[in-house]
């Protein structure tokens, strides 16, 4: 499907622009530990019943050093820590960043690509490394859209790569639909 | 399974999310996007009803994978699209097909069987044999 341009005279339209000038940009996150709860109740969700996931001992009885996370699990967490107050959710509910640029715009997750290097498991010190890989606009049977690429690299602060994970998410404009 | 040839096709996963599920897939996530939780509002952005999560779609697959090979194999890589939304009362069935077998890595292709008879999600998987124990 060819590339196009959305009009920039539109919320998308002003939404891919911000977004291609900020191609590039890098981040890093200290996210805190990981914790055997949120691995167990994970895996609970998902229905993942193998002990390693709820039972160390069963874990290390696996050559694991505590209880390990599903293998998707750290790139599933939406907000590390207590999150984002209240009044800095955007109308769909996700965080809105200071720019608003994505403010009422549709966002569903459009796929992923996943490395998994070393497992994740409970008591390890996580720290996210982003950077915006891609910012492509579509013109779709759905209507137009913008697919961004995010690189987020999950590692221990020691620089032990746990995961790393390309993620693109697709907005939409909804009043521009077919 | 220890030996995987071309065509293998692992035990199918086959889940029904509930809202209830949905409900405690965001709290666990700590996701706050409405479309997940709020009915109404995942309909006035158009959707079907509310949407059974991206990440939670792919834990299942990836469940299939993992389970169905056992702790002689790790998981190394994996790649999915998802090409159709789900939601709560949808029967999802997971399924993975050996593709490639390289010594001991093999691809596997995943896919999801969705109600309208399409596929609603496909990637891939890679795995390594790590033998007795688990990597």
């Amino acid at each position: 499907m060819p590339e196009f341009t959305p009009d920039p005279g539109t919320p998308l339209g002003r939404y891919y622009a911000h977004m291609r000038g900020r191609l590039g940009d890098r981040a890093s996150h200290p996210l805190g530990t990981l914790d055997a709860v949120t691995i167990g109740r994970y895996a609970l969700t998902i229905g993942a019943t193998d002990p390693v996931h709820h039972d160390r001992d069963a874990a290390r009885a696996a050559g694991y050093a505590d209880v390990v996370a599903p293998p998707n699990l750290l790139a599933a967490i939406f907000e590390w820590g207590a999150g984002t107050e209240p009044g800095g959710l955007g109308p769909d509910g996700t965080p809105s960043r200071a720019d608003q640029a994505g403010d009422g715009l549709r966002a569903m997750g459009a796929g992923e690509e996943m490395e998994i290097l070393a497992p994740a498991v409970a008591g390890m010190e996580i720290v996210e490394d982003e950077s915006l890989d891609a910012v492509v606009a579509k013109d779709t049977r759905g209507g137009p859209c913008v697919f961004v690429t995010t690189l987020h690299v999950f590692r221990t602060p020691d620089g032990t790569v746990l995961n790393r994970n390309r993620r693109t998410v697709v907005r939409r404009d909804p009043i521009e639909e077919p | 399974m220890t030996e995987l040839e071309p065509g293998d096709e692992l035990p199918r996963l086959a889940y029904g999310p509930t809202p209830l599920d949905l409900f405690r897939y965001s709290a666990v996530t700590w996701n706050p996007h409405r479309i997940h939780y709020e009915e109404a509002y995942a309909r006035s952005e158009g959707h079907p009803g509310v949407l059974v999560h991206s990440h939670f779609r792919a834990a299942l697959a990836l469940r299939c994978v993992t389970e169905g090979l056992g702790s002689g194999w790790a998981l190394v890589r994996t790649a999915y699209r998802l090409r159709r939304p789900a939601t709560p009362g949808d029967t999802l069935v997971y399924g993975a097909r050996v593709a490639t077998v390289d010594g001991d890595t093999a691809e596997l292709e995943l896919y999801e069987d969705h109600p309208s008879g399409a596929h609603g999600l496909e990637g891939t998987a890679v795995v390594r044999r790590t033998g007795e124990g688990r990597a």
